[in-house]
């Protein structure tokens, strides 16, 4: 590992001494994605201590256990609640939290020293004891947990508690998966030992997190208190937070309005209209969900996007500027296999733009005819159909196929039938959303984990999956961001998803709170630092 | 009369059996299941992993004994836990159901305060220039959905007082006034299809009433025009009217489930529709079996009243 397990080892120390002092400069302590594109926050004076804000959330949490959750949700509800031993800041760069420190003495070993003096909800300080008991449920979730969350955890074989301050890790295999993971924090909360024997997970918590959990009732509210002993001072500045489940986004709207409450998640044009309104302030950011188009391609079937060229003409058909424009009212970016936003590991844009994405109708007809499909063929495209804006991105994908006589014939279907077949591998093909990942690996493993189910008529060249391996196998970051642009470099010859478009996030906050921003995680992260004026 | 009360009371047995098996086998049928929610929709899950899944929720047993385990637990006061969130389903129906509750009732007062005075003006004054203006407004509370009428209505006290209701449910033993302000909202937004029924309803048999013979009869007496109307006409127009309303509970519910959503208020219907959504099997059967029940049952006993009311049902 060499010099840069010093460094990192230096970075993190520098890290905790800054917290420990108060200072809650934004220095880059160790870099897992690099700098981000920042969204707006409200900003602006001295925080202030004290106040209580309300907070409107799309859809309810379902349950709040910390273990194996699979409702992005669940972490809206929770995530006040838990801590990690590591966390991102904004620009998705790694700080410590629970952990103060960490070396790594070869490529299968993680030690981490633990912050002490840390505090649960409950009074008891936090352990190594506290950390091996949750990563033993982490990799075993009890209910309502869901083994298919272990697809995101790293290649853990054991956790050892070293000291009552020191935990070890052993990997199975070197897994760069492992600081990414620990830092989005959405399935490695850290809770006390025995937790799920004390009180009940689903509705109940216990964490170390800046807010403690006053109630939770399902499909309504979730009410928070100032924790008091909170590690992170001088965090949290708010007394109470209120989050109240609002699912129509014109009850939000109105709640908005009226001052009911102070912040919510909209759509861009219910955030244009809000626009105007002086009470409130519209955030901007991008988040890790593109959109993308799926095929699957099985033995026998003989489709025409089982020829690569078919699969690449029909990306050069569509006019991703066109979705932007019409669907997403302006607002979007093209994206790559790894989002923009992400770091440094996504594909340029103007590269993107006009390259690997160049809208080039005239490229593509000469693929179709190269292939033998000048006449075109029908396909079925499935789409989730809430949100809309899955099936409107459909139509317009299929008016640009029509330019190469693919006649698309799109199939809205809600989310249970659309999982059912997304996971079955029952569709031709389909447009959907990808969603977070800790880690570069995240966005791309599934080109070999998938194959069995969605392309089992298709050989995969075995590059991809040696660079994907190669991509989780080296940690330090200058050497991974080349393998990942030549990933997806490769990804994007074969096509066998066709990335669309990465797509902004908008949140609506009164102008009274400050140091909101929309977080790249699709979490509400800033309201562990928000204030009220 | 004790007989066909006791042929009404065998006819439930049936229904309900019935409906169970309907309700149990259309949840089961829908495409999706919750293991592919449970797993959203993760390709990289074994079929080893899936089976795991089903076991641990029970659903690798064949269909009728799910089903019987259904039926045995609801009638035994546990018909197990939400698939999703592993809370029992009567604790979240015990935490739904009185909201829902209390926003039917509350629609079906304000149906009754405001729609049979309407229809009784309107009958009274029938072909005038108020009448015309009821049965237009009728005709219109008829076509608008509750949910469009719903965001109406938050959208304009939004815009004009700055105002919604609180937006943390409180019940009303708690917080009377809060929860009063909650409720009015969205009970008017369901309210309005029931006030236009009740108001067609009472204005057209007021004014088959107001010919019958004994209205004339009263009005040769010479009782005041309120007497006559109220006293002699309006109890008996009423019959008809109090049937309707019994039976417009179940419209009330369903729609109660949209605008619960749009209110953000936890009831019943809220907690359906994400059940449904989330494939959450036991929640939705028994959600469902328990609105079911609540509308077989006001039915016989509108029917009961009726007989009650009206002597001549019991001589057919």
């Amino acid at each position: 590992m060499g010099d840069y397990r010093v460094t990192r080892r230096e970075l993190l120390r520098q890290g905790s001494l800054l917290t420990a002092a108060g200072l809650l400069a934004p220095a880059a302590l160790l870099e897992a994605c690099g700098n981000t594109s920042s969204s707006p926050t409200t900003t602006g004076g001295t925080p202030r201590a004290g106040g209580s804000l309300t907070w409107a959330l799309e859809q309810d949490p379902t349950y709040l256990a910390p273990f194996g959750p699979i409702p992005t949700s669940n972490h809206w509800g929770n995530e006040l609640i838990y801590d990690s031993l590591l966390q991102w800041d904004k620009n998705l760069t790694i700080q410590p939290a629970l952990a103060e420190s960490y070396t790594t003495p070869d490529n299968l070993t993680y030690i981490f020293k633990l912050r002490q003096g840390v505090k649960f909800h409950n009074g008891n300080e936090l352990t190594g004891d506290d950390v091996k008991y949750s990563f033993d449920l982490i990799r075993n979730p009890p209910p309502p947990g869901s083994v298919s969350s272990l697809g995101q955890v790293p290649a853990i074989a054991s956790v050892d508690v070293v000291d009552k301050y020191t935990v070890r890790f052993t990997m199975k295999k070197p897994d760069a998966s492992m600081l990414g993971f620990l830092a989005w924090g959405r399935y490695s909360g850290i809770a006390p030992v025995d937790m799920y024997k004390q009180i009940n997970p689903v509705t109940q918590g216990i964490g170390t997190g800046p807010m403690k959990l006053v109630e939770y009732i399902p499909n309504d509210h979730l009410s928070f208190t100032r924790f008091a002993d909170y590690w992170n001072k001088p965090l949290p500045y708010l007394d109470q937070i209120l989050m109240k489940v609002l699912p129509d986004e014109q009850a939000r709207v109105a709640a908005l309005r009226s001052g009911a409450v102070d912040g919510a998640t909209l759509s861009a044009d219910s955030a244009r209209v809000l626009a105007s309104d002086r009470s409130l302030v519209v955030l901007k950011g991008l988040t890790a969900a593109f959109r993308e188009i799926q095929f699957t391609i099985k033995p026998g079937e003989n489709k025409p996007w089982a020829d690569k060229r078919v699969r690449q003409a029909i990306s050069h058909a569509i006019n991703r500027q066109d979705i932007i424009d019409k669907v997403y009212a302006g607002d979007g970016k093209y994206s790559g296999f790894i989002p923009p936003g992400y770091g440094k590991y996504p594909i340029a844009d103007a590269d993107l733009v006009s390259n690997y994405l160049k809208f080039d109708l005239s490229k593509a007809k000469q693929l179709m005819s190269d292939a033998g499909f000048s006449n075109g063929f029908p396909m079925t495209m499935l789409s989730i159909a809430a949100p809309a804006d899955m099936t409107q991105a459909a139509e317009v994908v299929k008016q640009h196929l029509q330019q190469i006589k693919i006649d698309v014939s799109i199939q809205p279907q809600d989310i249970g039938t659309f999982a059912k077949n997304n996971g079955n591998g029952t569709f031709d093909c389909d447009l959907t959303s990808r969603g977070m990942r800790g880690d570069p690996n995240g966005f791309v493993a599934e080109f070999v984990s998938n194959a069995r189910l969605w392309w089992p008529g298709y050989q995969v060249p075995s590059t991809i999956a040696e660079l994907i391996s190669k991509g989780v196998a080296t940690p330090q970051p200058d050497q991974r961001y080349p393998i990942y642009t030549q990933l997806q470099q490769a990804l994007m010859d074969e096509m066998l998803e066709i990335p669309l478009v990465a797509v902004y996030k908008y949140q609506v906050v009164n102008r009274r709170m400050h140091n909101m921003y929309v977080a790249f995680t699709d979490f509400n992260t800033g309201l562990k630092q928000a204030w009220v004026s | 009369m004790t007989g066909y009360v006791g042929r009404r009371l065998l006819q439930l047995g049936p229904t309900l059996f019935g409906m169970s098996v309907v309700i149990f086998l259309m949840v089961r049928l829908m495409p999706g299941d919750v293991v592919d929610v449970l797993t959203g929709g993760d390709v990289s899950i074994t079929p080893e992993q899936r089976d795991a899944i089903k076991r641990s929720l029970g659903l690798d047993q064949p269909l009728p004994v799910q089903y019987v385990h259904w039926i045995f637990g609801m009638v035994t006061g546990d018909p197990g836990f939400s698939l999703r969130s592993h809370e029992p389903v009567y604790t979240i129906l015990g935490r739904a159901l009185p909201i829902t509750v209390e926003l039917v009732v509350m629609a079906i007062v304000i149906s009754v305060l405001i729609g049979i005075p309407l229809g009784v003006a309107s009958a009274t004054r029938a072909n005038s220039a108020g009448d015309f203006g009821a049965r237009v407004g009728g005709l219109m509370g008829l076509s608008m959905p509750s949910f469009w009428l719903a965001t109406l209505i938050l959208l304009f006290t939004s815009l004009v007082f700055q105002w919604v209701p609180a937006v943390s449910y409180e019940p009303f033993l708690k917080d009377p006034l809060t929860n009063l302000s909650q409720m009015i909202l969205p009970a008017l937004s369901i309210s309005v299809f029931v006030i236009a029924i009740v108001m067609r309803m009472t204005r057209a048999t007021m004014l088959e009433v107001l010919r019958q013979d004994y209205v004339r009869t009263a009005r040769a007496k010479g009782g005041t025009r309120r007497s006559v109307t109220y006293r002699h006409a309006l109890r008996n127009a009423l019959i008809p009217v109090v049937t309707v309303v019994g039976f417009q509970v179940g419209t009330l519910m369903s729609g109660a489930a949209i605008v619960e959503v749009i209110f953000g208020l936890p009831g019943v219907g809220y907690t359906l529709i994400q059940a449904i959504f989330g494939r959450d099997y036991t929640l939705v059967e028994t959600t469902t079996m328990l609105l079911a029940t609540i509308f077989v049952v006001l039915n016989l006993l509108v029917d009961l009243a009726y007989v009650v009311i009206d002597p001549r049902i019991k001589v057919q």
